[in-house]
């Protein structure tokens, strides 16, 4: 391989890998702009999506209508409801009681959520891997030296969509504005006659669905599901949603992207390689961090405790 | 309008007085009583430091874990309970003691009683060099760089040689005191103990003192308390350095007792388990700690019984716990 | 509200008297495999306790409880042929999680209980610190699994290791890699002391047969996602990759390199040795070779052992079953001989073992107490199923 095609394999690759960051990164970037929560339990969201993914899977005979591909949109789109409810529902019984409480109590919650979660799917599943089997083989085409799966394309453009018609929701609704607003104020939202629970419930809905449509799609293009495979990317995607600036949403998806790239090239650099590629991607995050202390695209705001 | 309105006003949580809560102003009455409580804790030290002669080696060996994360805790505490900064990955220090003296003891031979210095001082080493560039970060963004800085440290000791890579380190020497090789868990049960009361000592010495008063102070009002003179960054930066130390020294006897330490042990779940056990205990507030300390190891081991779902139910707990005593379970009365 | 705490606060110290108190008694774990009423045989002159140690939960649980099986089903035999010195033959289970804290505790609760010799050891990093508590506590140890060097270095003379050590594998391995005429490896690790050490014995191994290591790699626990580092293999021109941790990741790795294009020879290490690794890389996994420990299947001795065990648990033994079997008889013989329940003396036995017929081969210890022939075999995926490759 030449150096020039190992530059532009890696950067697909990092592509690849920073859209999963970025889907799961939103989720929590947009919990934090809402309600200044870090929500471990996104992780396990992510994981559980996978699992639910795979039992409508399996539940249709990995078909819809007689077509695989129909099969699995049907099926993202069952899962992103579910989950999404889900999301609701945590929402509603652990972190709605709270949110007079002080701000780390609601982070411990958050941590019992994510206890529950794993430990659940660990005990149903007996802590064994599943393989996710979808059908859909190595089938690609060439785009200039790097070869692309049909998988990874349509995994590419399906989280693109995803992030866009997001930031659509988020810019153009009139429930975008009211989260916005919320971000930023909830008694004047209040004031304004929002019904600002009802608008928290929907953020939640939309990172979780938005977490599960990741996990999904980890299943399908890694061909596996484990009760524990929310944890390292839970960590990354919300160190992406961080270096992008925690409660922007541009930023969660620029972040996950930048992310993505520190770590396929990483592994690439000589000498250092891949046992040194986590050191180096959390080095750039602290170094980030020291010089634009609220991220890439966050603004300078001040906080009491 | 006047319907929306009174939904979105916080409804202050009125509770009625039940037949628990008066069972439990009865007790509570009962400790308020100065000699009582004296008396209490005096009948505990004494049931703790009798109790290797009676009892197994495997309730010996819980009971070492349980002062061992007491210890811990009230160093964490230091960091998020008093000065009000949110660590993620207080395992790295933890593991910055146990490799000092590992590499110390199985490199170079030294004695382990003369690691300890060194392990302080690396402790020291690392907190100002994570403390002193972020201490000035809002304080999730300070999170984010202690775990990013908890995961680093992990991933060095795993790659370096020095560190024994990922088997790590092992033929750790047993300390000798007075003569005695120190090996058998009764050795560390008292160890383990001595540590924990000189850890609750100098913990309360740190809350009465002026320290003390300045975190509280910074963590009330960060803008007020630098008016009024506190040099925030650098008290958030002793807070750092004094839970660091805490942690060192505890992890330099876990490596003696362990004789073998590996990266693992210090991975992200570890610093969140701590930060859990203090949180749950109630920030701040001395006894609490030690008590969450001692729900986070007795927890998993009593309830061995039922297997896989121990953690779940432990999951459960927590949340409930958290929801109806967000403060923790015995929070500080000074916030 | 605050004063609701010390309701608490009592209900957890009584929780914790009440631990002390059940410490202070015998064990408290799993009560003792008894014989289903019925089955009784002889009568016996008082219990025999042996220490069971595996993981029994975690993410290694199953691997443990296969061992498990495997040795309550040794023990069920050797009581039906009238128990041990007279004595009915009774285990334990200390759960030691593959969690170094964990086992260290267990290993306590063992010694607390008084067990005869303990069984046991998977996960080499959790197997290491409880080493030195039986030999302080003069309970010998045979060990079905954990084969990390680290264990011989640090042995003190009681742990009796069954499986081949780690040179043993990487023997194996590089033997293969010559015979399937490469001489470019990448070795890739997952930054735990198991597979390191094998990653590293394989790398010293090889490139003292005069050949290349091109590309030695660690991925980290949990990750799911390898395209760079296989962009990387790829690009390190690397004639087969050797990979030295567990079956799921191990799965992940080849469906990954083979969806990347890479087209060279993949051998995987004992801990891929499960059916699941071909299962879950489904196509990717055919034509992968494993150095595996001899796994039952694969063993002409042990077709009664796989009915047993089979008819016993309803389902088929895991990888460290036999092991796991061979370990308890090897044990049994030992007190057997030595004709006391003493430490010193089953110790002085095992020593000694020579030619110790076993399920899968015979059992002779070198001075550091591990095995002196490799019993390690070589595999194939073949249609979704493990065959043997020699």
């Amino acid at each position: 391989m030449s150096f020039q095609e190992i530059f532009l394999q890696q950067l697909f690759n990092g592509l690849l890998l920073g859209s999963f960051y970025g889907l799961v990164a939103l989720g929590y970037s947009m919990v934090y702009g809402i309600i200044k929560l870090l929500n471990f339990a996104h992780a396990d969201i992510y994981m559980v999506g996978g699992f639910i993914s795979l039992a409508i899977l399996k539940f249709f005979g990995g078909t819809f209508l007689g077509n695989a591909w129909l099969g699995i949109v049907t099926a993202m789109i069952l899962t992103m409801i579910i989950v999404g409810l889900l999301g609701v529902a945590i929402q509603r019984v652990a972190y709605r009681p709270m949110f007079n409480a002080p701000r780390l109590s609601i982070l411990i919650t958050a941590l019992g959520v994510s206890m529950i979660l794993y430990n659940a799917v660990m005990v149903i599943t007996g802590g064994e891997y599943r393989a996710y089997k979808t059908g859909l083989g190595y089938g690609g085409f060439n785009m200039g030296s790097v070869y692309v799966t049909h998988t990874q394309a349509i995994l590419i453009v399906a989280s693109m969509a995803l992030m866009l018609v997001l930031h659509l929701f988020i810019t153009r609704t009139m429930y975008g504005k009211a989260m916005r607003g919320i971000a930023l104020d909830h008694d004047t939202c209040r004031l304004m006659g929002i019904n600002v629970n009802k608008i928290i419930a929907l953020t939640f809905f939309t990172g979780s669905a938005l977490a599960a449509a990741a996990g999904m799609m980890a299943g399908v293009y890694y061909g596996s599901l484990h009760f524990f495979m929310g944890f390292v990317i839970g960590i990354k995607a919300f160190t992406a949603a961080v270096i992008g600036g925690i409660g922007i949403i541009p930023g969660a998806m620029l972040g996950g992207i930048l992310l993505g790239l520190l770590e396929s090239f990483g592994t690439q650099i000589p000498f250092i390689g891949s046992q040194w590629k986590d050191v180096f991607s959390f080095s750039i995050l602290i170094l980030i961090l020291i010089f634009k202390p609220t991220g890439l695209l966050g603004k300078k705001e001040s906080e009491r405790m | 309008m006047t319907e929306k309105l009174e939904a979105c006003e916080t409804q202050p949580v009125v509770r009625k007085k039940t037949p628990l809560q008066g069972l439990s102003d009865t007790v509570y009455g009962i400790f308020e009583n100065k000699r009582v409580r004296f008396s209490f804790i005096v009948l505990i030290l004494v049931l703790t430091l009798l109790l290797p002669q009676m009892s197994s080696r495997y309730t010996q060996e819980v009971l070492t874990n349980a002062w061992f994360y007491i210890v811990v805790c009230l160093g964490l505490n230091i960091i998020v309970g008093f000065a009000g900064l949110l660590s993620l990955g207080y395992a790295a220090f933890f593991a910055v003691g146990a490799y000092t003296t590992g590499i110390l003891s199985s490199h170079y031979g030294i004695n382990f009683w003369a690691t300890l210095p060194f392990s302080a001082l690396a402790a020291i080493i690392a907190g100002i060099v994570i403390g002193g560039p972020t201490l000035r970060l809002r304080s999730d963004y300070l999170a984010i760089v202690t775990l990013g800085f908890g995961e680093i440290t992990r991933l060095v000791v795993r790659n370096l040689r020095i560190t024994g890579g990922a088997s790590g380190l092992i033929g750790i020497e047993r300390p000798v005191l007075f003569g005695v090789t120190l090996y058998q868990i009764q050795h560390f049960y008292y160890m383990f103990f001595v540590l924990a009361v000189l850890a609750i000592f100098v913990s309360y010495r740190l809350y009465d003192s002026r320290l003390g008063r300045a975190w509280q102070y910074i963590r009330e009002d960060e803008d007020a308390a630098e008016a009024m003179g506190i040099n925030v960054v650098s008290v958030r930066l002793y807070a750092f350095i004094i839970g660091s130390v805490f942690a060192a020294i505890a992890g330099s006897v876990m490596a003696a007792k362990m004789t073998a330490i590996s990266p693992e042990t210090f991975a992200f779940m570890q610093s969140i388990m701590i930060l859990l056990a203090v949180v749950l205990g109630g920030m701040g507030k001395i006894p609490g700690v030690i008590l969450g300390a001692l729900v986070m190891v007795l927890f998993p081991e009593l309830s061995r019984e039922i297997g896989p779902y121990r953690m779940l139910i432990f999951g459960v707990l927590l949340l409930f716990l958290m929801i109806y005593r967000p403060q923790g379970l015995w929070p500080d009365h000074r916030t | 509200m605050i004063k609701k705490s010390w309701v608490l606060v009592i209900v957890i110290l009584l929780l914790s008297v009440a631990l002390v108190a059940c410490g202070s008694k015998p064990p408290a774990t799993q009560p003792p495999v008894t014989p289903a009423p019925g089955t009784e045989g002889p009568a016996f002159d008082g219990e025999l306790l042996i220490g069971i140690m595996v993981p029994t939960t975690g993410s290694e649980a199953t691997y443990g409880k296969d061992m498990e099986n495997a040795i309550n089903l040794a023990v069920e035999e050797i009581n039906a042929k009238g128990g041990l010195l007279g004595k009915k033959v009774v285990t334990t289970t200390g759960d030691d999680g593959c969690d170094p804290q964990m086992a260290s505790a267990a290993a306590s609760k063992l010694v607390s209980s008084d067990v005869v010799a303990v069984v046991g050891g998977y996960c080499s990093g959790a197997t290491l610190p409880t080493l030195k508590i039986y030999a302080d506590a003069k309970i010998p140890m045979v060990v079905p699994a954990a084969n990390s060097t680290k264990i011989a270095e640090e042995n003190q003379g009681w742990a009796f290791q069954v499986n081949s050590p780690g040179y043993h594998q990487a023997e194996k391995a590089t033997q293969w890699f010559a015979t399937l005429g490469h001489t470019k490896v990448a070795l890739v690790h997952q930054g735990d002391g198991f597979s390191e050490d094998l990653a590293n014995l394989t790398k010293a191994n090889w490139e003292d047969k005069g050949n290349q290591v091109v590309a030695y790699e660690v991925v980290n626990k949990g990750e799911q996602d390898y395209s760079a580092l296989v962009t990387k293999i790829k690009s390190s021109g690397a004639e087969v990759v050797y990979w030295t941790a567990y079956h799921a990741d191990g799965a992940l790795l080849i469906m990954q390199l083979r969806q990347g294009g890479y087209t060279g020879d993949i051998v995987v290490g004992d801990g891929s040795s499960s059916d699941q690794l071909l299962e879950i890389a489904g196509q990717a996994g055919e034509g992968v070779y494993c150095t595996s420990p001899p796994i039952v299947d694969f063993l002409p001795a042990a077709s009664s052992f796989i009915q047993n065990y089979t008819a016993k648990w309803k389902q088929s033994p895991g990888p460290y079953s036999g092991l796991s079997y061979d370990s308890a008889n090897l044990l049994f013989s030992a007190i057997e001989k030595a004709n006391s329940v003493d430490g010193d003396a089953i110790r002085a036995i095992l020593v000694d073992t020579k030619d110790f017929p076993t399920l899968s081969g015979n059992i002779t210890f070198t001075p550091e107490l591990t095995l002196v022939n490799s019993n390690f075999i070589m595999l194939k995926g073949e249609n979704g199923k493990w065959v043997l490759a020699e």
